[in-house]
């Protein structure tokens, strides 16, 4: 399986993207590591020419709600059909209410979302989410 | 044992030796090799074939259309393989909205199409066709996934298929097309009465002149007064090209020259001096701008010698303007840490040092809201191409 990585918008925290891009090849994937400071059109485009089957978008400083918004207009472009969209790290910033933030994010347009959970434990969940989907 | 250089671009022919350049206005009622001949040939005879290199600008070079999956990876990865080899971009079409693209209408020498990593497939279909059924090319060439290659050879005849420019990893890949496209304008200029001629003077190669002046961008440094990063503006009658070092640019491409290049082909002083009038109006800094320099907007309609100074002033601003953060274009550049600003082209003979560096802080002080520039080095010999011609 395909999977397309990186950290989204001006967002440069770059630890969190080695460990995910290490534990996917651990698990068998194949990894596309876009790296730190990439945008929505590139995370797409980059799903486009690798026939991914997943979209792991990584956001740690608080900016994702700003860059992922437009998830659903991008997705209205192309057949994304079998693709599966996911992010995690810190959706929020500061005190916000995490009950609210996957809801929120589910209605941009992501499949699976994980705000502040440990890395490991939303990628068996995606493994798992993977395999019901089959 | 000495060489001889010779640059041939559409208003003179720029003859290089020891060091010295000597510069001749070519005569048009003389095909380029007569005229040639008939100011250079003592020079000619002094050297062996073999050390004679020629590069030209003067056919215009190739023309391009290319059609691409994305914009992030295939359009973008085909266009600065373009540029870099001296090919000039009449349009792109992104894939998913071919459909509603109407094909150019002048003849295009190649069509470059590509898209996906190798393995992926069922991409390319029945629209692709429909829509090359439109367009007047001359070759084709495809550099997407090997997954592909079955579909090109059935439906496409004569086309030409590469290697991937886009690597497993989504990496730019960018030798094969490249030399594909050298040697097409080689093809080109092979096939070019005028220029054909000129293999009797010379055993080498002739290239093009802009993949020539990207060629000699690593050596700049050592040979100019200049400090890295740096940018090359080429401001010449037709076009205006952008050479500059991809430390420059936020970007995933990685590649071996370490150097890009940039063409606005409308933002010439001469030939395409109507667009550049045009793109100035437009500008909502250039009446400001107009007025820094004392001059007011009647001076853009006048042909006289100031006015063509005051286009050039323009050109140099709207190009800087075009590849900074203002303006969302294909490109970049981060202008803020440019340590040089060399000035090539035809714009050296007319513009003085001071008037290039008054345009020049205009731009810094306003747009960038600095308080110096980057060194400022004007070319004035034109001696960059120097650098790049030999093997
Ligand atoms: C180191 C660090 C920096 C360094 C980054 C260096 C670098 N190049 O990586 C520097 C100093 C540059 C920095 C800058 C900033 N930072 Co900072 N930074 C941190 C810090 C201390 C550690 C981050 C880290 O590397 N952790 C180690 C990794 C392994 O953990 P992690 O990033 O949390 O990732 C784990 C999980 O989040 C999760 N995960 C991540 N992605 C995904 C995706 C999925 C799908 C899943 C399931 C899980 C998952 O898995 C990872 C492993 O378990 C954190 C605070 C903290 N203790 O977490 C703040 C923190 C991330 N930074 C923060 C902020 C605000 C900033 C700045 C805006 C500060 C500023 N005002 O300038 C800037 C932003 C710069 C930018 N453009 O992005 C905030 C974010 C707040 C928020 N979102 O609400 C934090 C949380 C600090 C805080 N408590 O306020 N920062």
């Amino acid at each position: 399986m395909k999977v397309v990585t990186g950290v989204v918008g001006n967002d440069i925290h770059v630890v969190a993207n080695r460990l995910i891009d290490i534990s996917l090849e651990e698990r068998g994937f194949e990894v596309f590591n876009l790296g730190v400071n990439t945008y929505l059109e590139e995370f797409m485009d980059a799903v486009i020419e690798t026939d991914a089957d997943v979209l792991l978008i990584s956001s740690l400083n608080g900016e994702a709600e700003g860059w992922c918004r437009d998830l659903k207009i991008l997705k209205s472009q192309y057949d994304f059909r079998d693709v599966t969209f996911m992010i995690g790290g810190n959706l929020g910033v500061g005190e916000m209410d995490p009950e609210a933030l996957v809801p929120k994010f589910q209605g941009y347009g992501f499949d699976l979302v994980f705000h502040q959970i440990d890395l490991n434990e939303g990628l068996d969940q995606l493994e798992a989410y993977l395999e019901a989907r089959k | 044992m000495s060489q001889v250089f010779i640059d041939i671009g559409s208003t003179y022919f720029k003859v290089a030796q020891e060091g010295r350049i000597v510069q001749h206005f070519r005569d048009f009622n003389k095909n380029i090799y007569d005229d040639l001949n008939s100011k250079c040939a003592d020079t000619v005879s002094r050297y062996a074939k073999e050390d004679i290199y020629i590069c030209s600008s003067a056919n215009g070079g190739l023309s391009t259309l290319i059609i691409g999956l994305t914009n992030s990876f295939s359009l973008k990865y085909a266009i600065n393989i373009a540029f870099n080899s001296g090919i000039n971009i009449i349009d792109t079409v992104l894939y998913s909205k071919i459909e509603n693209e109407i094909a150019p209408r002048e003849i295009v020498d190649v069509v470059i199409i590509v898209g996906g990593i190798d393995g992926t497939s069922g991409i390319f279909d029945e629209r692709l066709l429909r829509y090359l059924d439109g367009v007047h090319y001359q070759n084709i060439v495809y550099v997407g996934s090997s997954g592909e290659h079955a579909f090109f050879k059935k439906h496409i005849d004569n086309i030409v298929i590469l290697e991937n420019i886009i690597s497993g990893k989504l990496k730019i890949e960018e030798e094969e097309l490249k030399q594909y496209l050298t040697d097409l304008y080689q093809a080109d200029i092979m096939g070019k009465e005028d220029i054909k001629q000129l293999y009797a003077i010379t055993a080498n190669q002739i290239y093009s002149t802009p993949y020539i002046v990207n060629r000699s961008l690593p050596q700049i440094t050592q040979r100019l007064d200049v400090a890295d990063p740096f940018i090359v503006i080429d401001i010449g009658g037709a076009t205006t090209d952008i050479h500059y070092s991809r430390d420059l640019v936020n970007d995933n491409i990685v590649s071996e020259s370490g150097y890009d290049r940039l063409v606005f082909k409308k933002l010439g002083v001469y030939k395409s001096r109507e667009s550049l009038v045009h793109t100035a109006k437009n500008n909502e800094f250039v009446f400001e701008l107009l007025e820094h320099l004392n001059v007011t907007e009647n001076i853009l309609e006048e042909h006289s010698e100031t006015a063509t100074r005051i286009l050039m002033q323009l050109s140099i601003f709207l190009v800087l303007y075009k590849v900074s953060k203002h303006h969302a274009a294909y490109i970049e550049l981060k202008l803020e840490n440019l340590n040089s600003i060399v000035l090539t082209g035809g714009i050296t003979k007319m513009l003085s040092q001071e008037e290039a560096e008054e345009i020049i802080l205009f731009f810094y002080k306003k747009i960038l809201r600095f308080h110096h520039t980057p060194t400022i080095v004007l070319d004035s010999n034109y001696e960059i191409w120097t650098y790049g011609i030999k093997e």
